[in-house]
Parts: structure tokens; sequence; C-alpha cells
């Protein structure tokens, strides 16, 4: 009966509880939104630490973290793989050698370490592969020999990359009918390269207005991006031996990850490939990256068993190896709580108030109904119940606007490319796809009702103070 | 048997240093099945007296017996609890709760007391009919006249079988004619279910109706008259 009561009493002033259920609703779909951004950024870090940059744990030479020296291998690095192959706890594992070496094209230079990996190992732990951008060639597809992937990043730094306008440009100009002041422009600069992207655009809108420069630069700037691919990169590095060596290879395939730094740092060639320029030997091996089985086991329990068996092997797991990507994942459960409770301790003031006008309006009733038996713990109960209706009405269409906002965006994905260079260079993806948890939701629903709790205190307590003879004569 | 017993009630107000006896020494007993009114001018003390009756007013001295219970004897919930199953409230303005139909009106009280759903239903049914009101159980005060809206109070004071019922001023917003039915139907309560109703009133109707006028002035019983006769 109290329930039913407090329900109707939400309706009594139809147009002052719709402002504020409105005004729940939009700080409710705010707030799923903005945890719902979060916990997709950090999804797609936290899975790029994971199945692109690191794997679940690696194991390393100690000395090879102090100084990544060629000659700092994986120690019996024969019986430290068949313990891994004999740990059922282990998904899939994959073996690469690492040299730190100097790229070297006619037109630029760089350094990257060279990653050599085994193509079908390397794709049953790492995502890599899957990053090759469009007219990027492809992953080791090829027939000619010391095939390379390096990233769009690299390919820019070598000048492998290079804007310009060709016949085919101007064709598919004219076939998205682009108007021909812009096309005629676009001709001018037939035959010219860029290597920069920000040099060619500055360059060709400089002669469009703004509105053509807003409606047309990207769309020419991305069009007229050409990657050079079987162009050869030189590479110079220390051999096993210590002796100064080089190898040239020939670019098959351009990536490009969420994180710039990554890019940067990281090129790919077949380990059959560098073994030969570096002269490693068949166990020869810099690191083994695996990923656990997180239904049977921990990456924590992983690294303990290595450890414990490898002592003089070196056991990290994602966690340690990318901390920035392990604390984001920790924090991030208490930021949408942290976001929600700042949303609701804002709307608890109006919600007071409100709360406040509704009692003042109902004197005489509170004092009827305590005066006809209506105990105060009823009374109270009765307004507490009031003031969580009130504010879950409001949460739960929020929480299910939210939720249609983040299963739409979550497909579709929000496009950040603008200011993508700045989310990139820390490693934050420039297209996220927001998510969350059904938990999440129902830790809103318990955040409602203790608003709803907290903001009824001090008009229950109003209504408490009343004397039954006193309110009766309120008019 | 007494119903009500009080002896020798005051209560004193203090406004601007001056004491005013709303109520001045009253000693008073209602038996069982009365149908009395308390009469007097504005301020004379009659809803004063009726309030300390019904426990929402502490007499400054003197006692108020219910049923045996001295009702200075209670306080807070005991209090609350007193009144919800011993006293039935009738209000000069309904006081009804506006979201709630006549029928959750009436039986809100009952709820109160934990009664179960059936016997909620069956008593809050039977108090509607008694009052003529067996064909709008699902209409909201603010789709009643007054007189139906008072109706409903007067099955909302008698669903909890209260031992009495204290009505202040309950036909002063009233037309005649439905004062006449709600007289009549109280009156008809009063004699089936044996349920003594107290009334403050100036309304000359109910002073007719009633069997017992006492009039009050000043504070203090000036008359005590029964109609079947003696003082």
């Amino acid at each position: 009966m109290i329930t039913s009561i407090s329900w109707k009493n939400v309706w009594r002033n139809k147009h002052r509880s719709l402002i504020v259920i409105v005004a729940v609703t939009l700080g409710t779909v705010a707030g799923v939104f903005v945890a719902g951004l979060m916990k997709g950024w950090s999804d797609q870090r936290v899975h790029a630490a994971i199945y692109t940059e690191a794997a679940h744990i690696k194991i390393q030479n100690p000395e090879y973290l102090n100084n990544e020296e060629i000659s700092f291998t994986i120690q019996n690095y024969e019986k430290v793989k068949q313990f891994v192959e004999s740990q059922s706890t282990i998904e899939n594992f994959t073996s690469r050698t690492k040299v730190v070496a100097m790229a070297a094209t006619s037109r630029g230079n760089t350094a990257v370490t060279l990653k050599g990996i085994n193509l079908a190992e390397e794709k049953q732990v790492s995502d890599i592969h899957k990053f090759i951008v469009a007219d990027g060639g492809s992953f080791f597809d090829v027939d000619h020999s010391n095939p390379i992937v390096i990233s769009d990043k690299t390919a820019e730094q070598l000048r492998i990359k290079t804007f310009r306008v060709t016949t085919a440009l101007i064709d598919s100009l004219k076939s998205l009918q682009v108007p021909n002041n812009v096309i005629s422009i676009a001709q001018e600069y037939e035959g010219r390269r860029f290597y920069s992207k920000t040099k060619f655009s500055k360059a060709f809108e400089s002669e469009l207005t703004k509105s053509e420069a807003r409606k047309y630069g990207s769309l020419i700037t991305e069009l007229a991006k050409y990657y050079h691919l079987r162009s050869k990169i030189v590479f110079t590095f220390t051999d096993m031996h210590g002796e100064m060596t080089y190898q040239s290879y020939r670019v098959c395939g351009i990536y490009k990850t969420s994180n710039t730094v990554f890019d940067a740092q990281n090129a790919f060639v077949r380990h059959s490939d560098l073994t030969k320029a570096a002269g490693f030997g068949p166990n020869d091996f810099h690191e083994i990256a695996a990923l656990v089985n997180l239904e049977e086991s921990t990456e924590k329990a992983e690294q303990l068993a290595i450890s414990k068996e490898f002592p003089n092997s070196n056991v990290m797991t994602w966690r340690e190896l990318i901390p920035d990507a392990a604390m984001i994942a920790d924090i991030m459960d208490v930021y949408y709580f942290i976001i929600m409770g700042i949303i609701f301790l804002a709307l608890a003031f109006g919600i007071v108030n409100t709360m406040l006008m509704a009692i003042m309006e109902r004197i005489k009733e509170l004092g009827m109904l305590m005066a006809i038996g209506m105990s105060k713990k009823k009374v109270f109960w009765m307004i507490m119940l009031e003031t969580i209706f009130l504010t879950l009405s409001g949460s739960v269409i929020g929480m299910a606007l939210g939720a249609l906002i983040l299963k739409i965006t979550g497909y579709t994905g929000l496009d950040f490319s603008s200011v993508g260079e700045g989310f990139e260079a820390v490693g934050f993806a420039a297209v996220v796809y927001p998510n969350i948890e059904w938990g999440f939701f129902f830790g809103i629903i318990v955040l409602v009702i203790l608003v709803g709790v907290l903001s009824s205190i001090a008009p229950a307590r109003k209504a408490l103070k009343l004397k039954p003879i006193e309110a009766l004569r309120t008019e | 048997m007494k119903v009500i017993q009080i002896k020798d009630l005051h209560k004193t107000y203090s406004e601007s240093e001056v004491e005013v006896h709303a109520v001045n020494g009253v000693t008073l007993d209602f038996a069982e099945g009365e149908f009395a009114a308390i009469v007097g001018p504005s301020g004379s003390g009659k809803t004063t007296l009726l309030n300390m009756i019904g426990g929402l007013d502490d007499p400054t001295s003197g006692d108020v017996k219910v049923g045996g219970t001295n009702m200075s004897d209670l306080k807070g919930e005991a209090l609350t609890d007193f009144r919800l199953n011993n006293i039935g409230f009738v209000f000069q303005s309904y006081n009804l709760i506006p979201v709630l139909t006549a029928k959750e009106n009436t039986e809100f009280v009952m709820r109160l007391q934990g009664k179960t759903t059936q016997e909620c239903e069956r008593r809050t049914i039977e108090l509607l009919q008694a009052v003529g009101l067996g064909e709008r159980i699902n209409a909201r005060p603010s789709k009643s006249s007054g007189g139906q809206q008072q109706r409903v109070a007067v099955a909302r004071a008698l669903a909890s079988k209260p031992k009495f019922v204290l009505a202040d001023e309950p036909t002063a917003n009233l037309d005649s004619k439905s004062t006449e039915t709600l007289l009549d139907i109280m009156e008809k309560l009063n004699k089936e279910e044996n349920i003594t109703f107290v009334f403050s009133t100036h309304d000359a109707r109910v002073v007719k109706k009633a069997r017992r006028v006492i009039t009050i002035e000043d504070g203090k019983i000036i008359s005590d008259v029964r109609k079947n006769g003696g003082e």
C-alpha cells in the first residue's frame, strides 16, 4: 500500500516530476555514454596491449631488459620452449628474434626493431596481420625475397609513403562528382610528389575555399596517399658475432595500429630471413610471447610457474610490460562510478528541492496520516520510496536510452580521427567502439537507490518533525 | 459501559503573557453506542477537547481514559498505534488522500493495521455500500462531491473497527442534502455497529440528530442534555 501511494505521489504534480525525471534521464544518458566511451577506449587499449603489443606473458633474457643487445637471447631456450609447450593452460605461443637496426632508404632513415617472426605461430598470438592498411600490400603474402612489413609511421619516416595526384585520382574525383574547379586545382598538382600529409594538404587546401577544403580536403588527401610497395630498405645492425652487418628488405606490407609509438618502433620480417644476416643459431630467440587460456589459469599463475622452473629467465605479464594499460584497466571500474556519482550528486540537489516542495504542499495530509495512525517510520518509508521512484524512473529511461546509444555507436564506432593523432600518440584508438558491461547498470541502480535514500533524508526529516495537530491546522 | 472517561481536564495556552484556558476543568463520560454532539461558539474549546480525547493534543492537567487506558501514559509510536486501533477520525475538510480511490482511502487504515487483502476487501465494500457509495468505489476524491468525500471519510473512520469516532465539524462544508444523508448514515452505523460518535459542531441539523448535546463555553461545560430525558 505504501509502495503504491509513493508511486502515485510521484505523479501528483506531473509537470514538476517530469522536469526532474527528464533531468535524471539526461544525466544518466550522459553518464552511461561517457562511461561506455571510456570503457571502449580502455578495452581497446587493453586488447591492443595483449593481442597486438605484448601477449599475456613474455619470456626474455633478464639482461636483454637492461641492454637490448643481440647476443642476450633466452637461456636454455629449448627447455623453456618444451616447458611452455607442455603447459596445457597456455593456449598459443611464438618465439621471436629481435634486432635493433638503422633503416635507410634513398630518401630517409630511422631506427626500428626488426622482429623475426614465424608467420604461422605469430598469427596465433598476435593480431598484427589484421592491421594492414588499405592499398598497403599484404602480411607476407608475396613471393619476392626478404619481404618486410613496416608501419605507416615508418613508411612516412623513410619516405615510402607519398602524396601525389594521378590520373586515376582525377577520374575518381569525377566519378564522385567533385566540382570542376576543385578538380582543375587538383590537376595542377599532377606529377608533383609530397612526402608529408601536412605539406600536401596545406599546399592543396590553400587554393580551395574554406568550405571546399572542409568538404573535399581530407577526401583528396586520402586518395592521394600512395605507398611505394617493393621499395628497398637497407638495415644496418650488429650481428651475433659483434660485427656490423647490413641486409636489405623489400616492403610487402604497411600496417597501422592505434599506437603510434609501437608502430614507429616495430617492423616485421621472417625469422628465417633475419637469421641469415644476424647469424642466429637454431635456439637463438629473444622472446617467447604466450597467450594464456584465461578460463583455466591466469597470466600471474603462469608467470610464477615459468619463473619457478627457469629462474634465469625473466617472465613478465602484459601488466608489467605495459603498465599504463594495466592501470587504465584497473581504475576504469572505479572511474565509471566516480562519473556517475558526480552526475547524481548534482542531480540530488534538484531532487531534494523537488521533494521538499512536495512535502511542504502536503503538510496537512501528512498531519492527517499521522493522526489516523500512520507511524513516523511508515511516513519516512513513504517519502523515501517516493524519492527513489522519482530518481529511478529517470535513470531507468536514461539507462535504456544510454544502452541504445552505446549499442548503435558500439556497432558503428565513433571516429575521432580529426584529433586522432593525439590519441594514437598515447596508444588510444582514434575510432572508438563504446561498450559497457551489464553489471554497470546494476551498479547504477544501486547508486540511484543510494542517491534516492540520501536525497529523501532532508524532506523526510521535515515531515517527521511535524506534529499531527499543528499539521492539521495548516491551510 | 464507559468508552471515554474525562476527569478535570485543563488545557492552557500562553499567548503574549496572557493565559488562555481553552479547556477549563471538564469532567465527562461517554458510554458505548452514544451519538453525542459537543456544541458551542467559536473559540469555546470544543475542538481542543476533541483533540485531547483523540490523543492529538496533550492536556495541561487532568486525565482522558479510553477503554481504561490513560492517554497521558502513551507516547510516540505507542500513541499512534493506539489511535490507529481505537479511534476513528472525521475531519471538517474530509482530508482524503487525493491519489487514492474511495476503496483505497477506506482500506488504508486496515492496511496500516496489517489486515489481509481479503479482510480489507470485504470490509471496504461493506462500508462503502453502507455509506451509499457501492457504485463509486473506484472514484478519486477529485471526481467526487464534498458529501461523497465526507462519506468516504466516515467509511475510513470505521474501517479499523474503532471504539469510537471523533468528528470535528463534519458537516461544515456540506449542503443541506449532503448533511442530511451523512447524518442518516452515521446514525444508522451508530445503531447497527453500536459505535460511539462524538461530534464537535455548530450545525443545528447535527444537534437535532444527536441524542446527547453537550454545550461548552469558555472551556467549561455549561449543559449536558440527553434527549431521552435527564441531564
